[in-house]
């Protein structure tokens, strides 16, 4: 059940498409900062994480989720998302995440948005 | 619906391994989907679920037990949940709200959990002594 998948889907310039699948918890969570990391230590400084197929997230993963935003910021790089279930989108706008990362409808908007020259 | 005993009850003790919460998320679908609960509020219960038990496993000792209800009398249908622990306990008037702002800066990221469960449930009670604690948690048909 929720079996935790993630994979770099695409990566444009300074622009990195990670898929995530299944429960992000603390090892789910794990997994996306050690890649994250990575990613911007190799120059990458948008990160989108689509998350169409996640659809439980819990506290310890979302802490996770913002050292990556931390690291983000540093550099002054952009953490996206998009394809958000209805109760993750709540959950990201009770913690104010909205005010800090970009999120998108899906990934099409999400690329556009990230490089409008696409 | 009138046929089905008033409330339907479902208890659920986690065992103490990785990813022992997702056992009370999948009781909350199976719950959800007998009284056809609507999924987004079905999800978001799981989310408040998942904190409650995260919180009682890590903190608490013993047996982390999950006592659901569902009612369909008084309003109904809605959904009661007791995640009850055998740890230290704690005083939850003194569990600071977050703020992400500071969570940026801080080393320590964490501390969402009541936060969550208090903005996805109705109603969020956490009675808490030595040995024992008790986090009650509502949501309602129409709810939130």
């Amino acid at each position: 059940m929720e079996t935790f998948e993630l994979k770099l889907a695409e990566q444009r310039g300074n622009i990195a498409v990670l898929e995530v699948a299944g429960y992000i918890n603390n090892e789910g969570g794990e997994a996306i900062a050690k890649e994250a990391k990575r990613l911007v230590d190799d120059g990458v400084r948008s990160l989108l994480f689509d998350l169409r197929a996640t659809r439980i997230i819990n506290s310890i993963g979302i802490s996770l989720l913002l050292e990556v935003l931390e690291r983000l910021l540093e550099v002054r790089g952009t953490l996206a998302f998009c394809s958000l279930t209805p109760s993750i989108a709540k959950t990201f706008q009770i913690m104010g995440l909205a005010q800090y990362a970009r999120i998108f409808p899906d990934r099409g908007a999400a690329i556009q948005g990230l490089d409008p020259t696409q | 619906m009138s046929a089905m005993s008033d409330p339907m009850r479902v208890r659920v003790v986690l065992p103490r391994t990785a990813r022992a919460e997702l056992a009370a998320v999948q009781a909350v679908e199976d719950l959800g989907q007998r009284v056809a609960f609507p999924r987004d509020t079905l999800a978001e219960v799981k989310l408040a679920v998942v904190e409650a038990c995260l919180n009682a496993l890590e903190y608490g000792a013993g047996d982390v037990v999950v006592e659901f209800a569902v009612h369909l009398k008084n309003g109904g249908p809605w959904l009661e949940v007791a995640v009850v622990d055998h740890g230290p306990g704690f005083n939850p008037s003194r569990v600071p709200t977050p703020a992400l702002e500071e969570k940026l800066r801080a080393p320590r990221k964490r501390g969402w959990g009541i936060e969550l469960m208090r903005h996805l449930m109705d109603e969020v009670e956490i009675s808490s002594r030595p040995g024992y604690t008790k986090v009650r948690m509502i949501r309602r048909w129409g709810g939130k």
